[in-house]
């Protein structure tokens, strides 16, 4: 069955999982106004069209807003949430320019998504035990090549305390 | 493991002390209601025996192998705690806010340099286009113009020519003496002509 639509692949996981654009926690709302026709928009529809659903994907909180044909240039406008507004301008400019113009002014830089990722894998330590729902496992009887649970498979008389008791007083 | 076990384990010393018998209750494989085994009727559950002189010297050591490991605890919690409050509210907070500030500021100086630069493209295009249009609507008022004497002058030449034949129109008032040249002089219209035009034969006019 044909992946439905123009450009399909716009519609992957792994498309959208390629932006590495995380806006700032202060970038509260995007707003693009850009034109159906016309060499000048060409950049800012190209963005709209291939790059808006990556940036979303990526920062579900920002609320992004898209305006067609109401000025006579496209541009950007980002609302911040100690109100102030940024306006990117994006006359004759391609997709992939306004990207980076827009991750170089509003983009985290390298160094802090590394550290809250950092931060994020010391909290969830992959070797914990625990509820299904935080942890990787459990018990350790769940892991390959480990002794199976003793309340499916019990465990052979020489591992049970009560043989082990029975055994010593014997030999007493 | 599946089904909860829970342990209650009192903490060590007080397992070691000879007055308290507590016993480590495990629930295990029965419930509260089934009855004691047949084969354990008669067992009485008697703590493990218990070493006097080995207890007080334990008991001791118990003391102050958790005191020190208390410390300890205390300690890095403490550090770890310290650290947390400078990275959220302290001087290193109060850093990285300047900081980020300072670089929000450069990014949007930067941002604004770039929208002046696309500003000036801009209106320099729009000049462009504006002057071209100008020159565009002159040059069709002047073609414009051109169409209009051209048709005039046509108009001219034809009037010119028109004139010029009026002179050998006939009129009521030279009628009959146009009549009298044509009857004067009749004119022969039998002959043939080649590709070229010439004449080629004539028949005489009967």
């Amino acid at each position: 069955m044909p992946m439905k639509g123009r450009f399909p692949i716009r519609r992957t996981i792994e498309y959208l999982q390629k932006s590495d654009i995380f806006f700032k926690n202060t970038v509260k709302i995007m707003t693009v106004n850009y034109n159906t026709h016309g060499e000048l928009s060409e950049g800012a529809r190209k963005f709209v069209f291939f790059n808006v659903p990556q940036i979303q994907y990526k920062n579900p909180w920002v609320q992004v807003v898209m305006f067609k044909n109401i000025t006579p240039s496209p541009f950007l406008r980002f609302y911040l949430d100690d109100g102030s507004q940024v306006l990117v301008d994006t006359e004759g400019k391609t997709n992939k320019e306004i990207l980076q113009h827009v991750k170089k002014i509003l983009g985290k830089p390298e160094e802090v998504l590394r550290a809250e990722e950092l931060a994020k894998m010391v909290h969830s330590n992959p070797a914990n035990f625990g509820p299904k729902k935080y942890f990787p496992r459990e018990c350790m009887c769940e892991m390959e090549g480990q002794v199976p649970c003793p309340g499916l498979i019990p465990l052979p008389k020489e591992m049970r305390g009560k043989y082990k008791m029975q055994a010593e007083a014997e030999d007493a | 493991m599946f089904g909860v076990v829970s342990v209650r384990t009192a903490p060590l010393f007080r397992l070691l002390s000879p007055t308290c018998f507590q016993a480590v209750t495990v629930r295990g494989r029965k419930s509260r209601n089934d009855p004691k085994a047949k084969s354990k009727a008669d067992r009485v559950k008697v703590p493990p025996p218990v070493d006097l002189a080995e207890m007080v010297v334990l008991k001791e050591r118990f003391t102050q192998y958790e005191l020190i490991i208390r410390a300890l605890r205390a300690e890095f919690k403490e550090e770890m705690l310290c650290q947390r409050y400078e990275e959220e509210v302290g001087s290193l907070a109060e850093e990285k806010a300047r900081h980020e500030t300072e670089q929000h500021r450069m990014l949007m100086a930067w941002n604004d340099a770039e929208n002046e630069r696309l500003r000036k493209l801009r209106e320099h295009r729009v000049k462009q286009e504006q002057e071209q249009e100008e020159l565009k609507t002159l040059q069709v008022a002047l073609a414009l113009e051109k169409r209009m004497e051209e048709y005039i002058k046509e108009k001219e030449l034809e009037i010119l020519t028109l004139q010029e034949e009026s002179k050998n129109f006939i009129t009521l008032d030279n009628l009959e003496q146009r009549i009298e040249d044509a009857l004067d002089n009749p004119k022969n219209y039998n002959f043939a002509i080649d590709k070229e035009g010439r004449i080629v034969k004539r028949t005489e006019q009967k």
